[in-house]
């Protein structure tokens, strides 16, 4: 895999797991449903 | 009187249930050959452009207007859509659509689901596992498929008792309702789908070089074709609608089921960070596990010269044909192969019973029927509708029912709801909506994105294959000439079950007027 590569992975892989994670901490840490 | 509507017991539940609906064979097959056909890693610009522009504000406006129709008793597009315009007479028949395309997904979604479930017991049995050539293992699935008779099927016949099982599978989770039979189903289905994908992801990531005579042919080089950037194919337009169109597909927008799913929230019960959590979910599927599964495993064993036909091969040859082969060369074959099957199997599953819930509920809250009684009739009725599926894929016929069901009508439903939404009930109060019980703040930028760069991606993407497909569809070009009554009886049945939709809603709102004036 080439210098680009691995930078569109590194990117796209760190933005999906930020995501992810960010969006299942805040629904742990809120309540449930009404 | 009115029945109770159920409601999801969970946030994680119904995160779950919308996470697995989304979660489709698509993830694991579609979208590693869309990208690795469409310049590889900078396929990935367009589609996070139109994740962030088109995805994640469809699922909010979904997710809201799904929730906004709960409130009053309706869990399917006539009923949300009859409210959204202020009860306007004819609205609600557009609202055909967002039944019409999840029953139509479901009557061939249930027979390749069907095969998931086959080809992972043929896995640990080792019915395939002396093949070792793609000649040999297509014909071993057209065999099964009843496309051909050959040495390894005789007929439909174990296709058939595949398909009678699962299909009873989705009908008795339906059949034990929103919590205690899909959202139960999800709770333990999706870890269970996670866990299968990172086990096959360590497997292909420590794949290293299998051949010591082909260096090259290595995990790296794998990676790289899915991953190095053509960036040239960014001023394809072609690539731009393949990444949208894929975005569209992934996170099971347009279909209609996210808004029957999110109907059974309670008013104030959160939808912006649900919304995007179960998109997020889906595209750790995607991306993460779909994105470095296949591809990457096929070019180990294929090598750099097979692997472009091979990507370009089609969604089943992928998963069925070619991903079975890579297995059958790891140590322990029968395990992997069952956990890639299985892996298909769970995803199908929980898509599958997400594409039967709109029609149940349509009869539920329209009709005033008893769950369990919905149930058995749509049952039967689908049991029925899958068999042209079953007896003349070889003519086309899915490919025809996958055009219409699970591609044109799905971005004209999308378009429709989103202008209902954001240009007639009007924006300030669909971002009012929005963020009723909101756990979080939607960024400002996203309601002139709602209100224009959504619609008018919508638009360019119907605009485009109606320039490019309408005529060569429409005239049946591509369809040879054998098949094509087929394709043109599937068209009849199409305009059929239209028909027959439009009348139910008419019925059933004669019924309820005729109800309200008896009450007065």
């Amino acid at each position: 895999m080439n210098a680009g590569g691995w930078l569109l992975f590194g990117v796209t892989w760190g933005i999906i797991i930020i995501l992810a994670t960010f969006c299942f901490m805040k629904v742990f840490s809120k309540k449930e449903l009404k | 009187m009115a029945q109770k509507r159920e409601n999801w017991g969970s946030r994680l539940g119904i995160i779950m249930a919308v996470a697995g609906s989304a979660i489709g064979l698509g993830n694991f097959l579609r979208f590693p050959a869309k990208a690795a056909s469409n310049g590889g890693g900078a396929f990935m610009i367009p589609y996070l452009v139109a994740l962030f522009l088109l995805g994640i504000p469809l699922i909010w406006i979904e997710w809201t207007l799904g929730r906004f129709g709960g409130g009053f008793g309706h869990g399917t597009a006539p009923g949300i859509f009859h409210n959204l315009l202020q009860k306007n007479r004819f609205i609600k028949y557009f609202g055909v659509i967002g039944i019409f395309g999840p029953l139509v997904i479901f009557t061939y979604y249930a027979f390749i689901e069907s095969w998931t479930l086959a080809y992972s017991v043929f896995s640990l049995t080792g019915r395939y596992s002396g093949l070792a050539d793609q000649a040999g293992m297509q014909s071993f699935l057209r065999g099964f498929q009843g496309i051909e008779h050959n040495q390894y099927f005789n007929g439909l016949g174990p296709a058939y008792l595949f398909f009678v099982i699962t299909f009873a599978l989705n009908i008795w989770v339906i059949y034990n309702g929103i919590k205690g039979g899909i959202e139960r189903f999800c709770k333990w289905a999706m870890p269970l789908l996670f866990i299968c994908g990172v086990v096959l992801l360590l497997r292909v990531f420590t794949l290293g070089a299998p051949d010591p005579a082909k260096p090259d042919w290595n995990i790296y080089n794998g990676l790289g074709f899915m991953w190095n950037p053509d960036f040239s194919a960014l001023f394809s337009a072609k690539v731009w609608l393949e990444a949208a169109g894929q975005i569209f597909f992934t996170l099971s927008v347009g279909i209609g089921v996210i808004l029957t799913y999110a109907s059974y929230l309670s008013k104030g019960d959160d939808v912006v960070l649900s919304g995007l959590t179960a998109a997020s979910t889906n595209e750790i599927a995607e991306v993460i596990l779909g994105g470095s599964i296949i591809i990457p495993a096929a070019f180990v064993f294929f090598g750099p010269g097979d692997i472009q036909s091979i990507a370009r091969s089609g969604v089943f040859n992928l998963g069925f044909v070619t991903m079975p082969l890579v297995l059958n060369k790891l140590p322990w074959p029968a395990i992997f192969g069952f956990i890639w099957f299985f892996l298909l199997f769970l995803a199908g599953i929980t898509s599958a019973v997400s594409l039967a819930q709109p029609a149940v509920t349509f009869l539920e809250d329209e009709f005033n029927i008893s769950r369990k009684k919905a149930v058995v009739i749509f049952g039967v009725v689908t049991f029925i509708l899958c068999q042209p599926a079953i007896f003349f894929l070889k003519n086309g016929v899915v490919d025809e029912l996958d055009f219409w069901g699970g591609t044109f009508f799905l971005v004209l439903c999308a378009a429709i709801e989103t202008v209902l939404f954001v240009w007639v009930f009007g924006m300030d109060k669909a971002w009012d909506e929005i963020h009723k019980g909101a756990d979080l703040n939607i960024p400002r930028i996203y309601k002139f994105i709602i209100k224009y760069i959504t619609p008018l991606f919508l638009l360019a993407i119907l605009g485009a294959w109606l320039w490019q497909e309408w005529i060569p569809i429409i005239s049946m070009q591509k369809v040879n000439a054998v098949d094509r009554p087929f394709v043109l009886a599937v068209r009849i049945g199409i305009f059929l079950i239209i028909a027959v939709l439009a009348v139910l809603i008419k019925i059933a709102w004669k019924k309820k007027k005729r109800q309200a004036e008896s009450k007065v």
